[in-house]
């Protein structure tokens, strides 16, 4: 769903463009302010932890070009996840000629917190508090002159989406800015301690004095920099004068410093921040409240779920999918290429390749766009409502107990909800999850029982031509095959689960312009993405079937298929394009059974063993990129045997008992 | 509280503690208890009967009974214990095991009143030790009655919908926390406690599990 971000290492170095960096808390609107400064669309949702990547863009401002680069949310430069650590290492590695700090106005103290660490890095900055609109409902006055003369910055008010205050906030860009003065005093003990490192660190993009703060608070995830940059010896020393610190200080040097700034930013605020009592929104608390109650929050989401099924699963992958399979391309289009092409092209070959039964145009273009397009299309746009919506969140503190379970928390929610719109950007998004292991498992779990969009609208078209009865135990089935391996992994890796903490964001009113923005985005990425994989999944059943190989394979897997899935011979077409990409192997399964080729049963039994099946290509590719290539031939090795084992216990237990779905 | 205490200089004072600390916790039980069982449980015939001699146990029909000045010891001595093991399992976040009662043992002999008095404000005067009996109240306990007890609380148990400062937090998570404001001397908000404890800080809402917020102590904010 990363459609229009940048996968790091391109074009990030701009040719030698300025760069200005966007820093800032979570969910504070970066990616909007991004989107308006550099008129790209970069991914924007009502959860903190959306943008877990760098984008960059270029800005033109008066004729100036400059290098735009927007960051993950942090709420402390000391990283305490790995998309906050990406935050950080940009400062480090690449000194941004200005930073620009986009901060939530209603919570100016956090704000400011993070003004501090960036002035004490030596970074010049330009405040910029956004979502103004926001702090007047709740009665908060900022008085932007006087922040302005305390920290010596430039201070802007925007509301974002209003792109209220955009212009003001270029002309600061153009104008430059300075390091704000908001300097910190960390007492006798720390100060003594903060010289003596700072003596011994070479010199960096940012100041010895922040270096050293990150240092004695403990970072661990400096330690490959230190051990490329320090003198030898050196290191040894630093060590030495950060343990004797924390010995002295008596308690965690990183909470000492963190208070000192809490409480320098907290004069600032007082000075300038005032909050009068305003009355609440009735209403939308109500909701806010019910969404998370223990009682309440349970209907809540049976609604959400509800109005999500009625969307995507019998306008998108009912009425749609009959509107554009059957009569556009059934009626029209596949008799109509047919005919065009059997008239212009006379070699019977070509004919086959394009229009036969496993032909570009009438297996691969039909399923990607007849059958997958109106499913992913229409989840895309229910997706993008909850997320910009704020729903989320609560959604994981509905489920922190279950994910418990699971080795996992609450948090977990957000990756694998993701994980039903498309795995690629679900396996990048487990970087909110804090320790190695929570990523492992959430990785893991994606991989074998989470369907993304596409294989779920397939997925439910076909269950809702079943009966109620199927969907229960698809729905029960993969739960309890997600509770089980979840629980097993949380087992077998070693360590502890990290405690469940997050951050809520208010609900918000969708904007049905970011909807169709975002929607749109991940419509075309998902064509660009899909379609040449269906066409070369076609083109494999291509050649196999004209080299009679189809029928070997099919032999060969039918032990397996035939033996303990019980399933029809040619169900092995679609777990061989399945290996491209589940989806694709989900539309075979669909066009089957619409075909009348599978009975009710090896439906259920072919769609539990489909989306257990192993992850598609794209998605493999991000999981060897983000978790490393042994863990990601493991993860394979473990799930394919895994997927035809449930299959096939399914199968088995449904004919024992005779139960008909 | 008795007359203040010094630390106990000798064995044999050491030795009757820990007998009139049994014989508090079986008087918890049951009304009478008998010479011989009492016996039984401190194994030391002597000291038992040494008691007597001392003032501090009367026995008539093979029943023992505390004088007034045994029961003043053996509450006081009963009520360090239970503090220590508060203090230990709830501040600093140790288990329950046998290592933790030894150093309740160690340090009932060693703390000052003053110092008694302190953990019991600390701990918001706990009515109960972890394993549930209650603990015998002080004077400081009865000073704070009439104002709010327990003073300081997790947050765990803290009443929802009431602003509270924070005091203190023994979480591992509190430098995650820190970094989005909470600390020592924040003034936060519970929302709701279940399914899991969401809290309001500021502008900022947070949600959290029930272990974390056990580790954040706070009390009743008042302007």
């Amino acid at each position: 769903m990363d459609c229009c971000e940048e996968r790091p290492g391109k074009g990030r170095d701009g040719g030698g463009l300025k760069k200005v960096a966007l820093i800032g808390n979570p969910n504070v609107g970066k990616s909007v302010i991004f989107g308006l400064l550099t008129g790209k669309y970069a991914t924007v949702s009502n959860y903190p932890g959306t943008t877990v990547e760098v984008s960059s863009g270029n800005i033109n401002l008066d004729g100036k070009r400059l290098l735009l680069v927007d960051t993950p949310g942090v709420n402390n430069l000391l990283p305490m996840s790995e998309d906050e650590q990406v935050t950080r290492d940009i400062l480090l590695a690449e000194r941004p000629s200005l930073v620009v700090q986009v901060g939530d106005a209603k919570n100016l103290k956090r704000t400011l917190v993070i003004t501090i660490q960036l002035a004490e890095m030596g970074l010049p900055v330009a405040l910029d508090l956004n979502m103004e609109d926001e702090a007047m409902d709740r009665g908060i006055t900022i008085d932007k002159e006087k922040l302005r003369k305390l920290i010596g910055t430039h201070v802007i008010g925007t509301v974002a989406p209003e792109r209220k205050g955009v212009r003001e906030l270029k002309a600061a860009i153009l104008d430059g800015s300075s390091v704000p003065s908001v300097e910190v005093d960390y007492g006798p003990v720390l100060e003594k301690c903060i010289t003596a490192v700072s003596a011994l660190l070479p010199r960096a993009n940012i100041t010895r004095r922040s270096l050293a703060l990150m240092i004695l608070a403990g970072d661990e995830s400096l330690g490959n920099w230190l051990k490329l940059n320090l003198l030898n010896g050196n290191l040894e020393k630093v060590e030495a004068l950060r343990d004797e610190c924390a010995l002295k200080l008596g308690r965690p040097v990183g909470l000492v410093i963190n208070e000192a700034r809490l409480a320098r930013a907290g004069e600032i605020t007082g000075a300038v921040f005032k909050k009068t009592g305003q009355p609440e929104h009735r209403f939308v608390n109500f909701i806010a409240k019910s969404s998370m109650h223990p009682v309440m929050g349970l209907p809540v989401l049976l609604v959400v779920l509800f109005c999500l099924y009625e969307f995507v699963g019998v306008l998108g992958a009912g009425t749609l999918v009959d509107l554009v399979e059957k009569t556009i391309f059934g009626y029209y289009l596949n008799p109509m290429f047919t005919k065009v092409i059997k008239l212009l092209i006379p070699i019977p070959f070509i004919q086959d390749l394009l229009v036969g039964q496993y032909g570009v145009i009438t297996m691969a273009l039909t399923y990607a766009i007849g059958i997958i397009l109106p499913i992913t299309t229409t989840f895309f746009i229910a997706f993008s409502v909850l997320e910009d919506s704020g729903y989320l969140p609560r959604l994981a503190i509905m489920s922190n107990r279950l994910f418990n379970i699971m080795g996992l928390n609450g948090k977990a929610v957000l990756p694998m909800v993701l994980g039903l719109g498309c795995g690629t950007m679900a396996v990048m998004t487990t970087r909110i999850l804090e320790t190695r292991r929570d990523r492992l498992i959430a990785t893991f779990l994606l991989a074998l029982a989470i369907p993304c969009s596409a294989q779920l609208g397939v997925i439910l078209g076909m269950l809702s031509a079943l009966s109620g009865m199927a969907l229960a135990i698809w729905i029960l089935f993969m739960l309890a095959v997600l509770l089980f391996s979840g629980w097993l992994a949380g087992r077998l890796l070693p360590g502890k689960r990290s405690e469940f903490f997050m951050e809520i964001p208010p609900l918000r009113m969708p904007k049905l312009s970011n909807i169709l923005v975002k929607t749109m985005g991940r419509v075309v990425w998902y064509l660009k993405e899909a379609v040449p994989l269906f066409v070369l999944g076609t083109l494999v059943l291509f050649v196999f079937d004209k080299l009679a190989l189809l029928a070997v394979i099919e032999r060969l897997a039918s032990p397996v298929i035939v033996g303990v899935l019980g399933l029809p011979q040619k169900a092995t077409e679609a777990f061989l394009i399945g290996f491209l990409r589940r989806d694709y192997g989900a539309a075979g399964l669909f066009a089957m059974f619409r075909g009348g080729l599978l009975s009710h049963v090896q439906a259920l039994v072919s769609l539990v063993t489909i989306t257990l099946f192993i992850p598609c290509l794209a998605s493999f590719f991000v999981i060897i990129k983000e978790r490393g290539m042994r863990t990601a031939v493991s993860m394979l090795l473990v799930i394919t045997p895994v997927a035809i084992g449930f299959g096939g216990a399914l199968n088995w237990f449904l004919r024992r008992f005779g139960i008909s779905v | 509280m008795a007359e203040p205490k010094a630390a106990p200089e000798t064995e044999k004072k050491l030795i009757e503690d820990e007998a009139l600390e049994t014989l508090w916790e079986l008087f918890e039980k049951k009304d009478e208890v008998g010479l011989e069982e009492l016996i039984s449980h401190t194994k030391n015939r002597d000291t038992v009967l040494g008691m007597e001699a001392d003032g501090l146990l009367r026995i008539a029909d093979g029943k023992v009974q505390f004088t007034e000045e045994g029961r003043a010891r053996a509450k006081d001595i009963t009520r360090r214990h239970m503090l220590a093991e508060r203090l230990f399992v709830d501040v600093l976040a140790f288990k329950e095991d046998a290592d933790l009662e030894i150093n309740a043992c160690r340090l009932e002999h060693a703390i000052s009143p003053e110092v008694e008095e302190a953990i019991c404000t600390l701990l918001g005067h706990p009515p109960t030790c972890p394993h549930g009996r209650p603990i015998p109240r002080g004077r400081c306990c009865k000073i704070y009655a009439r104002k709010i007890t327990p003073l300081v609380v997790a947050l765990s148990e803290a009443e929802v919908g009431q602003p509270y400062r924070v005091v203190f937090l023994t979480t591992p998570m509190m430098e995650r926390l820190a970094a989005i404001g909470l600390v020592a001397g924040s003034v936060i908000k519970l929302q709701q406690k279940k399914p899991s404890c969401v809290l309001t800080i500021d502008e900022t809402t947070l949600a959290i599990e029930e272990e974390v917020a056990k580790g954040i102590f706070v009390k009743k904010h008042e302007h």
